[in-house]
């Protein structure tokens, strides 16, 4: 590992000693996977940008280097929709936690999607509110036998039949307990020319003590070799033959590019925007 | 024989009858002959189909102050049914609602497709009743029923003796329907022949003398025949908007309509957002990248766009923000104007953060005003509210080309690379402005780190008291930069020393004009004082235009009085007012009458057209979509 470009990710940043995430937080895994995966790739750090959601997940936007925003609840999906728009040249990197993209945002989820737009969600998923003290989110819940439902407590939402069934072009999962893994999935996910999904399990060592590293470690499996990820259906019975067998899978569950008309970097600077006639709107009203 | 200056109201069944294509080419082709066309008082329902829709007209050889007091000169009914609810009068919600707007001597042309209808009223009032089957001549003889609309155009130039109107008519037909080929336009053209000739056979049966006459006046400089909608999508694409985002919500549709249309030609983007949020989202994730942005909406959106204006103001990421008001709350009435959202745009949000709220007065103004929107919000990287309302968004009127002046777009403290090389940079720096070097994502060596979490200079998290107190103060050191170099007093016409004072803000200047000249010429001396620039207010500068002032009497169109409440609160100065809330546009006379009983007693609160009890009749369904 090149570890001098490891170490350009930790300038800009939160320095290592006030990252506030609990000792044995899931959540470092999936920093280093980050920063692994961005140096592999050879991205420059001013021309990433990070969304953060709200939460402990959304933080890691701070815990590295590179441009970085951080707005509402539920909201992150939106702002990386607008900028990646605005400026296509940016790499963009949506940082969220499960109750911020399935419950709050989901609006922004579903939509995004379908419209596909070249960023990368990872969502770090531990099925609680961790920040707000432990609260279930609407993906708590995992690999627990439940008969009978309240209203008060549905059964979870599965991330990556939702992201099917929305259209989305790339479709993975990871546990940031296998950071090279992990890596590897954000690797693919920039890679992926569209918007790509990665639900990566992330486990809170404080509030969920039902899906703990053990648990992980004891229920997930590779997505077989033989797995065709541009088939959907295959993908859609992938997804629900592990979990008849009580298994969480990990690779490339969907992928499939769209064919989509490019868009370049919208004009912003004065020089871009002197020469504006507006004599043919004019024309028009006439 | 009055020449160029008429009123007129053509009204019918919304979707069905064509009201707005009628007035469409009215007022496209009146511009075209060198005359002033203002239809800023539309009235329609928020459905597609079935209620009943008006467009009242002005036309004048000059600009006109306003678009005047209800009364019309000519009123064109294009619907021909039959209203189950007035049996005793057949056919024409128009008529039965208007009708009482037609000045004695008026015209009246209605469509008799269903028969004739009892006009013995009207005529004992001098009117001057036309009418014709213009749908059974088009279904008959020319086999296609849409040309009726044509035919009762045609039939109106008649009437206005306007001089030139086939030539006028070929033209428009022709930019129209020629691709659709030779024979439509034709069709077309010979329906308005049709409705001429019927007009000319009445005349001559009935022997009636016209004394209306609008004349072309060719020569004159250019000029278009424009919405408010359109005029400020036009000011921000010459202010350098480049992404627009937008939810399907009346009366703010046409802005997304336009920008769809527009922004693409200009290497921009408009995004049809899946709802409110994401269009605000989307426009301040484009905004953060660099793009000047813009948001759309009618107060219903924009109370859900709410907790992102917070966003906007404290991650210091530009938007502006169209709010094309309408009468609320809640649902309210899609379709019926309303001043009733000063408060929201001021108020909505928790914590404080630096906003800016403008108002155009007119449809010029949305262009002109919108340019200063994109340089302000740009400048002070805040949300830029520009409250427009239904009327003056979904309205038109003839608009000058020289208006529409292009203005050197300017980045404002946007750094490059050069800007920052060899020294930390600093996002949210403390300056003495409260404005702060602005970096984009992608600039080397200004990494910046954005947050809606309270943050340093550097932009990361912090609950620091110092840091939190410095940032907050800094972030309103903006306004105070703001009113030092940006702030526009208001226009005062006339004299406030000593004399009563009309206040007026946004959309009702013309009409608050027009009431100033109808006092006048009562002998009550007023002087109108009118806001664009409505918030923050110029605490010192206004004491100073109010000091020697007599009576405050602000005048707006929501119930309570917000600009006034907003007045009283930043002044200290005591308000009388005039309010009207019942979803019909102010008119001149009505205003200028509730402005003299106003002036009679302190405090007074006048309500235009809430006093009336409204009787109820049993049996008559005036129910209405929503």
């Amino acid at each position: 590992m090149n570890t001098k470009g490891i170490k350009l990710w930790d300038e800009n940043a939160v320095p290592k000693h006030r990252i506030q995430w609990c000792p044995g937080c899931g959540d470092f895994g999936v920093l280093a996977a980050l920063k692994q995966a961005l140096t592999e790739l050879e991205i420059v750090p001013h021309e990433l940008l990070l969304v953060g959601g709200i939460g402990c997940s959304g933080q890691i936007r701070n815990y590295l280097n590179g441009n970085a925003f951080h707005g509402t609840h539920g909201g992150a999906l939106a702002y990386a929709l607008g900028a990646k728009m605005a400026n296509p040249e940016l790499e963009v990197i949506c940082l969220a936690g499960d109750g911020d993209t399935l419950a709050i945002g989901i609006e922004n989820f579903v939509h995004v999607c379908r419209r596909d737009p070249d960023l990368v969600l990872l969502v770090m998923n531990n099925g609680v509110y961790g920040l707000t003290k432990g609260q279930d989110s609407p993906t708590a819940g995992l690999g627990k036998e439940v008969r009978v439902f309240r209203e008060e407590h549905p059964p979870m939402v599965d991330p990556l039949l939702l992201a099917l069934a929305s259209e989305a072009t790339f479709v993975a999962q990871s546990f940031s307990g296998d950071v090279k893994h992990t890596a590897r999935m954000i690797v693919e996910a920039i890679q992926h020319p569209g918007f790509a999904f990665i639900n990566d399990f992330s486990p809170c060592v404080t509030y969920n003590r039902f899906n703990t590293y053990d648990w992980f470690r004891e229920h997930v499996e590779y997505v077989p070799p033989d797995h065709d990820p541009q088939d959907k259906d295959a993908a859609w019975r992938l997804v629900r033959d592990f979990a008849r067998r009580g298994k969480v899978p990990l690779g490339v569950v969907y992928r499939n590019p769209r064919a989509k008309e490019p868009h370049g970097r919208l004009p912003m600077w004065e020089d871009e925007l002197a020469a504006v006639d507006l004599e043919p709107v004019l024309a028009t009203y006439r | 024989m009055r020449t160029n200056r008429l009123k007129l109201l053509v009204g019918g069944v919304q979707l069905r009858d064509g009201v707005t294509t009628v007035t469409d080419i009215l007022g496209k082709i009146f511009t075209r002959a060198g005359l002033f066309a203002v239809a800023m008082e539309k009235g329609y329902a928020s459905t597609i189909y079935g209620a009943h829709q008006f467009d009242p007209m002005l036309v004048t050889e000059e600009p006109a102050t306003s678009y005047g007091d209800p009364e019309v000169d000519i009123l064109v009914a294009l619907d021909y049914d039959s209203n189950p609810d007035a049996p005793e009068q057949p056919n024409r919600d128009t008529v039965l609602r208007h009708g009482a707007s037609l000045r004695d001597g008026g015209i009246l042309l209605y469509d008799s497709s269903t028969g004739e209808i009892p006009t013995d009223r009207l005529e004992a009032r001098g009117v001057k009743v036309f009418p014709i089957p213009a749908r059974k001549i088009a279904q008959s003889e020319l086999k296609r029923e849409v040309v009726k609309n044509v035919l009762m155009t045609g039939a109106l130039f008649r009437l206005v003796e306007f001089d030139g109107d086939e030539a006028y008519l070929t033209q428009l037909l022709e930019e129209r329907f020629l691709r659709k080929g030779r024979e439509v336009v034709d069709l077309n053209l010979q329906a308005a022949r049709r409705g001429r000739e019927e007009v000319e056979r009445i005349l001559q049966a009935k022997g009636y003398r016209l004394e209306l006459r609008l004349e072309p006046r060719p020569g004159r400089p250019r000029a278009v025949y424009i919405s408010g909608n359109e005029c400020l999508g036009l000011g921000a694409i010459a202010g350098g908007v480049r992404f627009y985002a937008g939810y399907p919500i009346t009366p703010a549709s046409s802005i997304l309509e336009f920008m769809e249309q527009w922004l693409p030609k200009y290497g921009g983007r408009a995004l049809q957002g899946q709802n409110e949020r994401e269009s605000i989202r989307a426009a301040i994730g484009a905004a953060l990248a660099g793009v000047r942005s813009m948001v759309g909406s009618s107060g219903p959106g924009i109370s859900l766009k709410v907790e992102e204006i917070g966003v906007s103001g404290a991650t210091e990421t530009p938007v502006i923000l169209v709010d094309a008001q309408r009468a609320g709350p809640s649902t309210g009435m899609p379709t019926r104007p309303e001043q009733g959202d000063l408060n929201l745009v001021v108020g909505g949000g928790h914590g404080d953060f630096p906003r800016i709220v403008l108002a155009p007065g007119t449809i010029e103004e949305c262009y002109t005003l919108m340019l200063e929107a994109c340089e302000l919000s740009d400048k002070y990287q805040c949300p830029v509210f520009f409250l427009t309302d239904l009327n003056l968004s979904e309205g038109k009127k003839t608009v000058l080309e020289d208006v529409f002046q292009r203005r050197k777009v300017q980045r404002h403290g946007v750094v490059r690379e050069e800007d920052v090389r060899g020294r930390p940079y600093r996002r949210f720096e403390l300056t003495p402005s409260g404005i702060s070097p602005r970096s984009v994502p992608g600039t080397p060596g200004a990494i910046v780190k954005v947050s809606g979490a309270e943050h340093d200079e550097f932009g990361f998290v912090s609950i620091d008291p110092r840091k939190r107190a410095a940032m907050m103060e800094k972030r309103m050191r903006k306004l105070e930069t703001y009113l030092r170099e940006d702030w526009k007093p208001p226009q005062v016409f006339g004299s406030v020393r000593g004399n009563p004072v009309l206040v007026g803000w946004g959309n009702t200047r013309p009409v608050l004009e027009e009431a100033r000249l109808v006092l006048q010429s009562r002998g009550v001396p007023v002087a109108l004082v009118h806001f664009t620039h409505v918030f923050p207010l110029h605490r010192e500068r206004l004491e100073a235009l109010f000091a020697d002032a007599g009576p405050v009497v602000v005048v707006e169109q929501n119930f309570t009085g917000q600009f006034a409440d907003l007045l009283q609160r930043e002044l200290r100065i005591a308000t009388r007012r005039v309010n009207k809330y019942n979803g019909v546009p102010l008119h001149p006379t009505e205003v200028a009458d509730a402005v003299v009983q106003a002036l009679e007693r302190e405090g007074a609160v006048v309500r235009i057209g809430g006093a009336v009890p409204v009787p109820v009749e049993v049996g008559r369904n005036e129910h209405e979509g929503d």
